[in-house]
C-alpha cells in the first residue's frame, strides 16, 4: 500500500496524466482510502476545472492572421532577388480572373485591408494551381461540363462561358479555398498564358478597381450580382482584351 | 533565392506555422496581458520563425513555433517591462528562499483581488500575478493542455523544473482561489 508521503509529491502528476498505469493505480487506490490526500487531490481538480472554465481562453483576432501573412510577404520580398526572371515570365505570365457573387453577407469586401488580403490569397492561390500543376480538378472545354462539376460542391455557380472564339479557351474548372471557403475557379488559356476565374461573393463598390501586387494586377468589377476580380501579369493589351471578350460574355 | 521558391517556402512556412495562431496569441496574450502587444509581439515572432524557418526540420511545429513565440516575449518583457523579469534568477532558486520572497511580493497583489469577490476576471488576475514562468508553465498546462514533454521543450528547462515550476504556480492560485471560495 502506497503511504502518503509517497502519493503527495505525485498528485500533481496524477492530476495531469504523466503516470504510467501501475502508478495510477496504486495512487488511485490510496486516495481512494486516505482522508489526507483525497481532499488534497479534489482541491487540484477543481482548481484545474476552475481555470479551464474560467480563466480567458484568448483567441488571436480576426485580422492577426492576414496582418502576419503580408508581414511574411513584405519581408519576403525585401530580398534583392525578387525581381521575376524571364524563366517566370515563361512559366506562368497569366491572367487569373476572380468573380465576386453578389449573395452572403460574410464575404462583404469592407475595407482596403480585407480587399488586400483576398488579392493574397487569389495570387497565392493562381500560384499554387501552377506550381504544383494541379490546374483543374475537371478538364474540360465543354461549359456544360465544367458548370455542373461545381453543382453540391461549392454554394457559387461561375458562368459557363468558354471564350475559344476569342482566342481565350477554356481548360477547365477547379475548387480552390480563398478566406477558408471553396470556390469555384475556371481556368482559361491565352496563348501560353493561364487565366483563372475564381467565383466569390461580392463586395462593395460599384466602381472597377485595380490593385498592384507582386508584379500581378488584379482588376475588380462588379456586373448584376457579380462581382469580379482579374488578376494579370500578362502584357496589358492581353488582359484588356480578355477582361473585355469576359465581361460581353457574361453580361 | 527566385521568387517561386520564396513564394513556396512562404506557403510551406504558412501551413505549418498559421495552424497555431491561437496557441501562439494565447502565450502572449498572458506574458504580455495586453491585447495590442500579444498581436505585435506574436508577428514578431512569426517573422523570427519564417527567418529560420530552413533551419526548422520535421517535429513538432507547434512546441517549436511557441518557443520562438516565448523567446520574444521575454525579449518584449526585457525592453517594456524590466521589472517582472528581475526575480527570475530566484524562481528555481533551491533553497527556495529568495522564491519565498518574491512569492510573498506576489501575493500582496493576490490579497487585494480578494477584496474584490464579485470580479469575474479574478481567476484571470490571479494568475497575472504569478511571475512570468510560473504563469507560463500553469497556461501551457492547463490553457494549452501541453504535456511536461512538450512544456519543457518550450520553456527550455529540465521537466524537473516544469513540475517544480506547475508545483508553485498551483500553491500560489490555491492560496488565492481556495480561500475564496470555501463556504
Ligand atoms: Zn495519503
Amino acid at each position: 500500500m502506497m503511504q502518503c508521503s509517497d502519493a503527495r509529491p505525485r498528485l500533481e502528476a496524477h492530476l495531469d496524466n504523466e503516470l504510467d498505469e501501475a502508478e495510477r493505480a496504486a495512487l488511485d487506490d490510496h486516495i481512494a482510502s486516505c482522508a489526507d490526500c483525497a481532499p488534497e487531490a479534489l482541491a487540484l481538480e477543481r482548481l484545474r476545472d476552475d481555470i479551464r472554465a474560467s480563466a480567458s481562453a484568448y483567441r488571436a483576432p480576426a485580422a492577426l492572421r492576414s496582418q502576419i501573412r503580408a508581414a511574411l510577404r513584405r519581408d519576403a520580398s525585401g530580398a534583392p532577388a525578387i525581381a521575376r526572371g524571364p524563366g517566370w515570365l515563361a512559366v506562368a505570365a497569366s491572367i487569373m480572373i476572380a468573380v465576386a457573387l453578389g449573395s452572403g453577407g460574410t464575404w462583404l469586401i469592407s475595407g482596403d485591408r480585407q480587399r488586400d488580403a483576398i488579392a493574397d490569397e487569389v495570387i497565392d492561390s493562381h500560384l499554387r494551381s501552377l506550381l504544383a500543376e494541379h490546374l483543374t480538378d475537371v478538364a474540360s472545354s465543354d461549359k456544360h461540363t465544367v458548370k455542373p462539376w461545381f453543382g453540391g460542391r461549392t454554394e457559387l455557380s461561375p458562368p459557363g462561358i468558354n471564350l475559344a472564339a476569342e482566342g481565350f479557351p477554356l481548360v477547365g474548372g477547379r475548387l480552390d479555398l480563398i478566406d477558408g471557403k471553396p470556390v469555384p475557379a475556371l481556368v482559361y488559356r491565352a496563348g501560353k498564358h493561364i487565366i483563372n476565374v475564381f467565383v466569390l461573393p461580392a463586395g462593395h463598390g460599384d466602381h472597377p478597381e485595380t490593385v498592384h501586387r507582386q508584379g500581378y494586377t488584379l482588376r475588380h468589377w462588379n456586373e448584376g450580382d457579380l462581382g469580379y476580380w482579374a488578376v494579370s501579369d500578362a502584357s496589358p493589351d492581353e488582359f484588356s482584351r480578355f477582361e473585355h471578350a469576359f465581361r460581353a460574355a457574361a453580361s | 533565392m527566385n521568387w517561386i521558391a520564396q513564394r513556396r517556402r512562404q506557403s510551406r512556412f504558412e501551413q505549418v506555422a498559421l495552424p497555431h495562431l491561437d496557441a501562439a496569441y494565447s502565450l502572449a496574450r498572458w506574458l504580455t496581458r495586453n491585447d495590442a502587444d500579444a498581436s505585435d509581439v506574436v508577428q514578431e515572432a512569426y517573422l523570427r520563425a519564417f527567418r529560420y524557418f530552413d533551419s526548422y526540420r520535421e517535429g513538432d511545429a507547434k512546441s517549436w513555433l511557441l518557443r520562438i513565440v516565448r523567446r520574444t516575449c521575454y525579449s518584449w518583457l526585457a525592453r517594456n517591462r524590466p521589472t517582472e523579469l528581475i526575480a527570475l534568477d530566484a524562481i528555481d532558486d533551491p533553497t527556495g528562499v529568495n522564491a519565498a520572497g518574491s512569492a510573498q511580493a506576489n501575493m500582496g497583489d493576490t490579497e487585494t483581488l480578494l477584496m474584490n469577490r464579485s470580479d469575474l476576471r479574478r481567476l484571470d488576475e490571479l494568475i497575472e500575478a504569478l511571475p512570468p514562468p510560473l504563469r507560463e508553465v500553469i497556461v501551457l498546462r492547463e490553457l494549452q493542455e501541453l504535456g511536461y514533454r512538450e512544456i519543457a521543450d518550450v520553456t527550455g528547462v529540465p521537466i524537473g523544473t516544469v513540475m517544480s515550476r506547475l508545483h508553485r504556480a498551483r500553491t500560489a492560485l490555491r492560496r488565492g482561489w481556495d480561500g475564496e471560495n470555501i463556504e
